[in-house]
C-alpha cells in the first residue's frame, strides 16, 4: 500500500510534482503513466525517500519509507537501471545490498537465477547491456522478497522474452497480495499488465481509475461504416447526439451511436452496407487524449502516411 | 548466452505481511561496506601502490644515505637516529597520495555511478552508511599502512643497520613516529573521504584534495609572507604530518617560522582530526538533507 498526500516537489522555480494524492492498493498491478517530464520518476524517488518532498507526504505500508526497520523487505524498487557501481560484478552488487539487511548468500543466488543472470553474474556491471542492467535492477528489487514493488520502466531495453517475463512476474506478485506500482511509457504494455492506472501530466494527476474506465472515459466509441450509399446513410443518422465524419468516399465514422443502431437505421432506409465495425477506444488513444494538454515536450508534426484504415486497437 | 528466466518459485516462500527476520543494523552495514570496498579494483590498486611507494622510497633514501654517509654521521646535531626517521618523510608524503585517492573514490564512486541510490534505498537513514564507510576505510588503511611501515622499517634496517643510521626502536619516540606514519595515512584518507562526500564528484574531489596536498600546502609553507605563516601550520597535511616526524625535526621547523604556532606532534595530529571531524559532520548533515 502506497499513500501519497499532497505530494509536491519543486526544483527552484520549476514544479515537477504539483500536490498529487493517490493510493496504490495491494493485490493489483497499478500502472503509472505519463509523458516524459510529467513527474513519474520524481514521484517514485519521493516514495523511496531519495528526494525530499517540498510539501506533502507519502507512506509505504503505513510509514514513511525511511522509518522501516527493514526497508528492503517492505519495498523493492527498480528506479534506474544503473544505480550500480560499474566496477563491481552483478553478484557482488547484490551481496553488498543483501548484507545491509543480513540477507544470506542463498537468496542472492536465488534472485540471480530468477532473473536469468547466472551467465553474467561474475562480470562487471559496466559492460552490461541495457537489458542486463534492467534484470539486475529487478533482481535487486526482489532481494528482500518485498511486500511492495516499485518499478520505473521495468521493460525498458528488455528482449521480448524478458518483457513477457516481467509481465507475468508482476501479475503473479500482485496475485499474492503484494502492491505493485509500475511506470511505463509503453501504453500497450500497460494495457496488458495493469489493472489500475494513475495518469500524470505536468505534475498533476489526470486520471486514477481502473484501466477499462480510463479507456471508456477518455475515448468515444466509434463505429466504422462502409457503404456505397454513404451520403444517404449519413443523412439518416444525423442527430444532435450523433456525429458522422466522412473519412473517404464510401467510408463513414460514426460517433455517438452503437453499431446496432447504425445497422437498424441502414436496414430501415434499405441501404447496402459493406462494413459495420465497432471500434473501441484503445489505451493509447485514451492516453493521448488525456495528456494532450499536459505534454511538456511536444515533438514536431511528422507528415504521415494515410492512416484511415489503421484504427487498430491496442488491446 | 542464455537469458531464460524461471517462473517464480523463489518468491512463494514468504507471503506479504510476515514479520521480517531481516533488518538494517550497524553490523550489517559494516559487512556491506566491507564487501563494497573489496569488490572494486581501485582498493587493491591504491593500497598496493601505497605499500610499494612507501617501501620503495624508504629503501631509496636509505640507499642514498648508505652511499653518502659514514657510520653515525647522519644525526641531527650528533644524535644518530635522525637520518633513519628522515627516510620516512618523503615516503609517507607520497604514500598519502595513494590513500587519499582511495578515500575519495570510496564515496564519489557511489555518486558518480548512481550506486548511492541503491545504498540510500537499502539504508534510508543514510548517515549510518557514512559512519560504516569511515570505520571500514579507516581500519583497512590503518592495517595496510602498519604493514607498509613495518616493511619500510625492515628494509631500512637491512640497508642502514650496519652504519648505525637506522631507526632504533628503543628510542622513546620511535614507535610514536612509526605508528604516527600509519595513523596519519589512515586519517588523511578520511579527510579526503569527507571532501568526497561533500563534493560528490570524483574528478572535482580528487583535484581538490591532490591540489591541496601537492600544491597549496607546499606553496603556502614556502612563501615567507607573514599572514600565510599564521595559516600554513594549521593546514591538514602540514599539521597532521607532524606525527610522522621526530621531535628534533618538528622543533627545527617550528624555529624556522617567526610566528609561533609551535605545534607538537600530537597537537598537529589533533589539528588534522579537527579538520576531519568538522568536514565529516558537514558531510553527514548535507547527506541527510540532499536529494540523491
Amino acid at each position: 500500500m502506497i499513500e501519497a498526500q499532497g505530494l509536491t516537489k519543486r526544483y527552484g522555480s520549476k514544479t515537477a510534482v504539483d500536490g498529487i494524492s493517490f493510493t496504490v492498493h495491494p493485490g493489483k498491478v497499478t500502472g503509472f503513466l505519463g509523458p516524459n517530464g510529467a513527474g513519474k520518476s520524481t514521484t517514485m524517488r519521493m516514495i523511496m525517500g531519495l528526494d525530499r518532498p517540498t510539501h506533502g507526504s507519502v507512506t509505504v505500508n503505513g510509514r514513511p519509507y525511511a522509518q522501516h526497520r527493514s526497508p528492503l523487505t517492505e519495498v523493492g524498487a527498480l528506479l534506474e537501471a544503473k544505480a550500480v557501481h560499474t566496477g563491481r560484478s552483478a553478484r557482488n552488487h547484490l551481496r553488498a545490498l543483501a548484507a545491509t539487511h543480513g540477507i544470506g548468500e542463498s537468496r542472492v543466488a536465488e534472485v540471480i537465477a530468477m532473473t536469468g543472470l547466472d551467465a553474467v553474474a561474475k562480470r562487471r556491471v559496466g559492460g552490461f547491456s541495457l537489458g542486463m542492467g534492467q534484470r539486475l535492477g529487478i533482481a535487486a528489487a526482489l532481494l528482500g522478497d518485498p511486500r511492495t514493488l516499485i518499478l520505473d520502466e521495468p521493460v525498458n531495453g528488455l528482449d521480448p522474452e524478458g518483457v513477457l517475463w516481467v509481465r507475468n512476474l508482476v501479475k503473479y506478485l500482485a496475485s499474492e497480495g503484494r502492491t505493485v506500482f509500475l511506470s511505463s511509457h509503453l501504453m500497450s504494455e500497460m494495457a496488458l499488465t495493469a489493472d489500475h492506472l494513475v495518469v500524470i501530466g505536468r505534475g498533476r494527476i489526470i486520471a486514477d481509475a481502473p484501466v477499462d474506465e480510463v479507456v471508456a472515459r477518455a475515448t468515444r466509441a466509434t463505429v466504422r461504416v462502409r457503404s456505397p450509399q454513404a451520403t444517404e446513410l449519413a443523412g439518416l443518422l444525423a442527430s444532435p447526439e450523433v456525429t458522422v465524419t466522412a473519412v473517404s468516399p464510401g467510408l463513414l465514422e460514426v460517433h455517438g451511436a452503437t453499431s446496432e443502431a447504425v445497422g437498424e437505421v441502414a436496414a430501415a432506409g434499405r441501404l447496402v452496407l459493406h462494413e459495420l465495425t465497432p471500434v473501441s477506444g484503445s489505451l493509447e488513444e485514451a492516453y493521448m487524449s488525456l495528456t494532450s494538454d499536459a505534454v511538456e515536450y511536444h515533438s514536431a508534426e511528422v507528415p504521415h502516411a494515410d492512416t484511415t484504415t489503421s484504427q487498430e486497437q491496442a488491446r | 548466452m542464455s537469458t531464460t528466466t524461471s517462473t517464480t518459485p523463489a518468491l512463494t516462500k514468504a507471503g506479504p505481511a510476515a514479520a521480517s527476520p531481516y533488518k538494517v543494523s550497524f553490523g550489517h552495514l559494516l559487512r556491506a561496506e566491507w564487501i563494497k570496498l573489496w569488490t572494486v579494483r581501485s582498493t587493491v590498486w591504491t593500497l598496493s601502490i601505497m605499500v610499494v611507494v612507501m617501501v620503495g622510497l624508504v629503501a631509496a633514501v636509505s640507499a642514498l644515505g648508505a652511499a653518502n654517509m659514514g657510520p653515525g654521521e647522519g644525526g641531527g646535531g650528533g644524535e644518530g637516529p635522525a637520518f633513519g626517521y628522515a627516510a620516512f618523510v618523503p615516503a609517507v608524503n607520497m604514500a598519502s597520495l595513494a590513500v587519499v585517492v582511495l578515500g575519495v573514490l570510496t564515496i564519489t564512486g557511489e555518486y558518480t555511478t548512481g550506486m548511492i541510490r541503491s545504498s540510500a534505498a537499502a539504508a534510508p537513514r543514510r548517515t549510518p552508511v557514512l559512519w560504516s564507510k569511515i570505520v571500514v576505510l579507516f581500519s583497512t588503511i590503518l592495517a595496510a599502512s602498519v604493514v607498509a611501515v613495518a616493511l619500510g622499517y625492515l628494509v631500512e634496517v637491512l640497508i642502514l643497520g650496519g652504519k648505525d643510521l637506522a631507526i632504533d626502536l628503543s628510542d622513546g619516540q620511535a614507535l610514536r613516529v612509526l605508528g604516527g606514519c600509519a595513523l596519519y595515512l589512515a586519517t588523511i584518507a578520511i579527510f579526503a573521504f569527507a571532501l568526497g562526500a561533500l563534493m560528490r564528484h570524483s574528478a572535482a574531489a580528487l583535484a581538490t584534495v591532490l591540489g591541496l596536498l601537492l600544491v597549496i600546502e607546499t606553496v603556502m609553507s614556502a612563501i615567507p609572507w607573514k599572514p600565510l605563516q599564521y595559516i600554513s601550520p594549521f593546514l591538514p597535511a602540514t599539521a597532521g604530518s607532524k606525527i610522522t616526524q621526530p621531535d628534533e625535526l618538528n622543533d627545527m621547523m617550528n624555529s624556522m617560522s617567526e610566528v609561533g604556532a609551535n605545534l607538537s606532534a600530537w597537537q598537529g595530529y589533533g589539528v588534522l582530526v579537527a579538520w576531519v571531524v568538522v568536514l565529516v559532520a558537514l558531510a553527514a548533515f548535507l547527506m541527510k538533507r540532499r536529494d540523491v
